[in-house]
């Protein structure tokens, strides 16, 4: 048989490897500052622009899209190449997808900063950047299958399934999660609203960790860990069936980030058992990466890049045990909205796909460049720097969260709380001290791991052109009898895909279609009525300034809870939520109940230094928000918006909905002015002070209605 | 040979489970919600269920390592003593098997005379699902004996230097792997760039775990949303409140701490009124100011009061707050007596003249006078479902109350 000349594109995999330290990096960075924003808020120099809220968003989409998107791309160009033996599709789509990544990260980087989200978590970046992203992915899929169709091995590699997999949910979740209407170019609303948005979110947000964080990871290492052991992966048997149950289980597991919140039982309960039987499949990729060591745990000593990946697969394992028992009613009773949670991911974060991404680019960059590892003392320097910082990033956080969870719960024999929810924050600074210092651990490794590559690459000289040779694909396959009846499948990309689609289609829909079909899943309640036209301007400052990333707004049905924030939050309470903001996180107590809960006044003093009216408070200030005008404008178009949603503003109501929103900004001023605070009404603090006394108050009318 | 023996150790088990199985399932149509949400009747079904897993999954690994070539090759030259083991084996499990029927029936005689419940089962459910799980556990304990027994003919045949090699011998059945000197008869015939694959077995705990977690799921969605027998979140919320404030009321009825707006008087030893300031810098401080002089709050050393300035009318607001003008209800957080603290606190504040302080609010309030009378009993978030009694406030005789520290 004729053997095939080509060369393989090296250039962008090299591109996405610089891609991949430079946002490591940037995104490690902003982390730290926020990680320290916890103790000192003052941290954020008093600019609006690097608060707390807006520096969360930055950093996880920085380290999921940017660091690990990268480190994604880096391994599929790379490895698909080798695996098909052929060069990528179309150097001019590859180009197009490198520059058009980098240009998302760097307009999400600004947006972001500036304020500009949809508030939903892990989805925050504007319709515009929305449909930027669309298009890229769509140009990564176009080349992945063109190199794939053009291909000179007959059959897919487990690697190769997972990439599709990978490719196929994450453009389904994307776009769905996404549906949104413009307000103006950077403002948009969620076409869902309260219960429904959220389940829409969190089916996103689950499986962005599922097939973002994990299929992909996955398929890198089943390339690089059998390459770089030399040893063939342990078994075919389990791939094949790990990854069909790995993909299927996993959508249906979205719900499980809302267990005791006002999502029909039923979707809570489907959100339970599935992620119990995502144990077994996620293990299944575990055992088949460790077993593939088997008798070459010698080169595991040796190779510090083996040493890298050996703790990133550990680390997945313990992450993927923990997250079914966090989904466990009863723990995820004591977990949730605490810093636990946060432990959770970050050993996921740093050490499965940090640690994965360190290895690789250690392997990876030499080859590369044809030369050695710069130092191999300090790669393993950091090594041990890196997993020290995670040993000491997520020890405080574990305890911290089961600490603080406690304090919550907390009932004296008289039946009062024990502890007032600053007691609770005041106790956790120690741990954020101490999870800082893990942080800055891990990114001083990272540092490190620059260092020696940048080292590396000035001694060697680049592999621009890597030449190897097979035989073209000729006719067709002649199956043999003894093939196993996988084998069919993996030579028809197009089918896997399809039936990949399907496989991870069923669980979203058998979730979402119930709860937006059928009533009884969310029961009306009579006094819930759209926001005013203020509220409604200071509901997108709340938004905006990221207030989600730290208070809930979701008392869930426990005595600690009622009694600390009042009556649980009911799923009709949220009909008009266009983004949901239930948060998953009190680093600052839950807001759901807060309306008429403190005067006007105190809101004001709390907004310029939070200190004031809570001594202790790790919130920092927001002294912008008492000069800065409030685009009043844009009321005209938002209530238009909310219109088009279905929220039952009278017809016509956007012409006079600018008269209502100064009458009620008057009264507030009013009421300030009572305490002895002169502002106009036209400033953002009234909009957002009119806003936080609504919350809950629906429901609260109705309480006194009843009583009375 | 030696495997056709533990398959039938396993079928029996198997075997016995069945009636044990069918006899939990006549029962539960019988008196089925009464069964399902006894929690020991559940804790037993699970470890009867979880020990059959355990013992199939074990039998199987069981039968690994008794396939492994290696083994029959050792075994080959004890054939007649292996065999009378298991037979050993084989005819215990059936003695055990026969007596936990007889000792059934007399259990079950017994449960007809007599009545007793155990831990809300009938005695003879009782018994007979403990019956099996002691069957299961004595199944369990004859294999690994016979697995020990196995390691240690292994090891005594084995020279010292070879000592590692059992121990991977040992993972390999864990694992139902084929040992890597050997795994060129299962390496597949393809190879992308180089990875060459094998096509090891599923690791047996890894198969039967992940059935597990299937039979976990199914058992989950049936107590929960089948039958109902599992409480839901808005019945387990209610169960706790009505719990807690069983307890809250025990604890109450002899405890000191039992003051509410009707009975409370003012407190004059130095030691409350101290507490009482502790609580009020750390709680009130923030509205009230430090020394009470009135911030975003009403000053509280006037003779001016919004809401009545007689100890009750202050332990009330306190308590229920007045949440429309901003001032929260304090009731979850403070206890009665803490309230009656800081009010008496408060009332020490009366005439301390602090500097900046905010005008006068509300009423004149003069010590002893009518106290005013309020409608408003609001009360948000009141899980406890602690009801003000307006008519016994009205009532409440305010000359009582001792003049204020001056």
């Amino acid at each position: 048989m004729e053997l095939q000349k080509f060369q393989y594109d090296n250039k962008t995999v090299k591109m996405f490897a610089y891609a991949t330290i430079l946002w490591g990096l940037v995104g490690m960075l902003v982390g730290l500052i926020a990680a320290i924003q916890l103790y000192l808020p003052a941290a954020n120099l008093n600019l609006p622009y690097t608060t707390f809220g807006r520096l969360r968003p930055l950093h996880t989409n920085a380290v999921i899209f940017a660091f690990v998107g990268n480190g994604i791309f880096m391994g599929v160009y790379y490895s698909l190449q080798r695996l098909l033996k052929a060069r990528m599709f179309s150097d001019l789509l590859s180009k197009i997808h490198f520059w058009g990544w980098q240009l998302i990260i760097v307009l999400a980087a600004l947006t972001l900063v500036l304020g500009k989200t949809t508030g939903k978590e892990y989805a925050e970046l504007e319709w515009p950047i929305d449909i930027l992203i669309t298009l890229v992915w769509v140009v990564f899929g176009w080349n992945m299958f063109g190199t794939i169709i053009r291909r000179r091995e007959r059959h897919l590699y487990v690697a190769i399934w997972f990439y599709i997999a990978t490719f196929v949910t994450v453009a389904m979740l994307h776009i769905v999660n996404s549906i949104e209407i413009p307000v103006s170019f950077w403002k948009s609303y969620s076409w869902y609203a309260g219960v429904q948005d959220a389940l829409v979110q969190w089916w996103y947000g689950h499986n962005a960790v599922a097939f973002f964080l994990t299929t992909p990871y996955l398929g890198l290492m089943y390339y690089f860990l059998p390459k770089i052991a030399q040893r063939p992966v342990y078994s075919y048997r389990l791939s094949i069936i790990h990854f069909w149950a790995l993909i299927f289980l996993y959508i249906w597991a979205g719900p499980h980030h809302l267990l005791y919140t006002s999502v029909p039982d039923w979707a809570q309960s489907l959100g339970v058992v599935f992620s119990v039987m995502l144990i077994a499949p996620s293990w299944g990729g575990m055992i088949n990466g460790l077993l593939t060591l088997r008798g070459a745990w010698d080169r595991v000593r040796d190779n510090v890049g083996l040493k890298f990946l050996v703790v990133a697969v550990t680390a997945y394992g313990m992450a993927t045990f923990e997250g079914p028992m966090l989904s466990l009613k009863n723990v995820n009773a004591i977990a949730h909205y605490t810093d636990w949670i946060v432990a959770h991911v970050h050993v996921g974060a740093l050490g499965w796909n940090g640690f994965m991404t360190f290895g690789i680019l250690y392997w990876l960059i030499p080859r590369l460049f044809q030369t050695k590892l710069y130092s191999e003392k300090l790669a393993n320097m950091h090594f041990w720097i890196g997993t020290l910082g995670i040993v000491l990033y997520a020890v405080p956080m574990y305890w911290a969260g089961f600490m603080q969870s406690s304090m919550w719960k907390d009932f004296t024999p008289e039946g009062q709380l024990k502890w007032q929810f600053m007691d609770t924050v005041t106790k956790m600074i120690p741990f954020y001290i101490a999870r800082s210092v893990g942080g800055a651990l891990f990114l001083v490794g990272a540092i490190l791991m620059t260092y020696n590559l940048i080292k590396t690459i000035k001694v060697g000289t680049f592999l621009e052109i890597e030449e190897d040779q097979a035989p073209a694909l000729v006719g067709e396959y002649q199956s043999h009898s003894k093939d196993h009846w996988h084998r069919w499948i993996e030579r028809k990309p197009i089918q896997m895909l399809i039936v990949s689609l399907v496989v991870v289609a069923i669980g979203g829909i058998i979730e979402f279609v119930p709860v937006f079909l059928v009533k009884s899943n969310i029961p009306t309640i009579a006094s819930v009525k759209p926001y005013t036209p203020l509220e409604l301007q200071g509901r997108d400052i709340y938004i905006r300034e990221g207030c989600y990333t730290c208070h809930s707004q979701m008392v869930r049905p426990f005595r600690s809870e009622t009694a600390r924030y009042g009556e649980y939050s009911k799923a009709g309470e949220f009909v008009y939520d266009h983004p949901f903001q239930w948060g998953s996180k009190r680093t600052g107590p839950d807001l759901a109940r807060l309306g008429g809960k403190y005067p006007d006044s105190w809101h004001y003093n709390h907004m310029m230094d939070p200190t004031s009216m809570s001594p202790g408070s790790v919130m920092p200030q927001y002294p912008w928000l008492l000069e800065d005008q409030l685009d009043a404008n844009s009321t005209i178009s938002k209530i238009k918006a909310m219109q088009r949603l279905g929220v039952p503003y009278p017809e016509g109501y956007d012409k006079i909905a600018i008269k209502d929103m100064e009458a009620q900004a008057k009264e507030i001023t009013a009421n300030l002015k009572k305490d002895g605070i002169e502002t106009l009404p036209d400033r953002e603090i009234v909009a957002l002070i009119s806003y936080l006394q609504r919350l809950g108050k629906d429901i609260k009318t109705e309480g006194l209605k009843a009583q009375k | 040979m030696l495997m056709n023996n533990f398959n039938k150790i396993k079928t029996l088990a198997v075997a016995m489970l069945i009636p044990a199985v069918g006899f939990c399932q006549q029962q539960t149509t019988k008196e089925s919600s009464s069964y399902f949400s006894n929690v020991l009747f559940l804790t037993l079904l699970v470890t009867i269920i979880v020990l059959a897993i355990v013992i199939v999954a074990f039998s199987s690994v069981f039968k690994n390592i008794a396939d492994s070539d290696y083994l029959t090759t050792k075994y080959a030259n004890k054939k007649s003593e292996d065999s009378s083991t298991v037979k050993n084996v084989t005819s215990v499990v059936l003695l055990l098997s026969s007596l936990s029927m007889m000792s059934q029936e007399k259990v079950a005689a017994i449960a007809k005379v007599n009545d007793g419940r155990i831990g809300g089962l009938d005695q003879f459910t009782f018994y007979f699902m403990l019956a099996i799980v002691f069957l299961e556990l004595i199944v369990l304990g004859l294999i690994i004996y016979q697995f020990n027994f196995l390691v240690k003919t292994y090891t005594v045949v084995e020279t010292a230097a070879k000592v590692k090699k059992v121990e991977s011998k040992l993972m390999l059945s864990l694992t139902d792997a084929v040992a890597i000197e050997e795994e060129d008869s299962i390496m597949l015939d393809h190879d992308y760039d180089g990875i060459k694959e094998l096509d090891n077995n599923l690791p047996p705990w890894w198969k039967y775990g992940f059935y597990l977690t299937i039979v976990v799921a199914i058992v989950y969605l049936i107590n929960y949303h089948v039958i109902g027998t599992g409480d839901l979140q808005g019945k387990e919320y209610e169960k706790e409140i009505a719990q807690a404030k069983l307890e809250v009321e025990e604890f109450m009825k002899t405890s000191a701490n039992n003051v509410d707006e009707s009975t409370v008087k003012l407190l004059t030893d130095a030691s409350d009124i101290e507490a009482g300031k502790t609580v009020f810098i750390a709680n009130c401080a923030a509205c009230h100011g430090q020394l009470g002089e009135g911030t975003v709050g009403p000053n509280f050393a006037d003779d001016y009061w919004i809401h009545g300035g007689s100890v009750q009318d202050i332990f009330k607001s306190i308590k229920y707050g007045w949440v429309e003008k901003g001032m929260k209800s304090w009731k979850e957080d403070l206890s009665p007596m803490q309230i009656a603290q800081v009010t008496s606190f408060i009332k020490s504040l009366r005439g301390t003249n602090p500097p900046n302080g905010k005008a006068a609010q509300g009423d004149l309030y003069v010590e002893g006078g009518a106290a005013p009378v309020s409608d408003s009993t609001a009360v948000v978030g009141d899980t406890l479902n602690v009801q003000i009694k307006a008519d016994s406030l009205k009532a409440a005789v305010t000359t009582t109350v001792a003049t204020a520290k001056k």
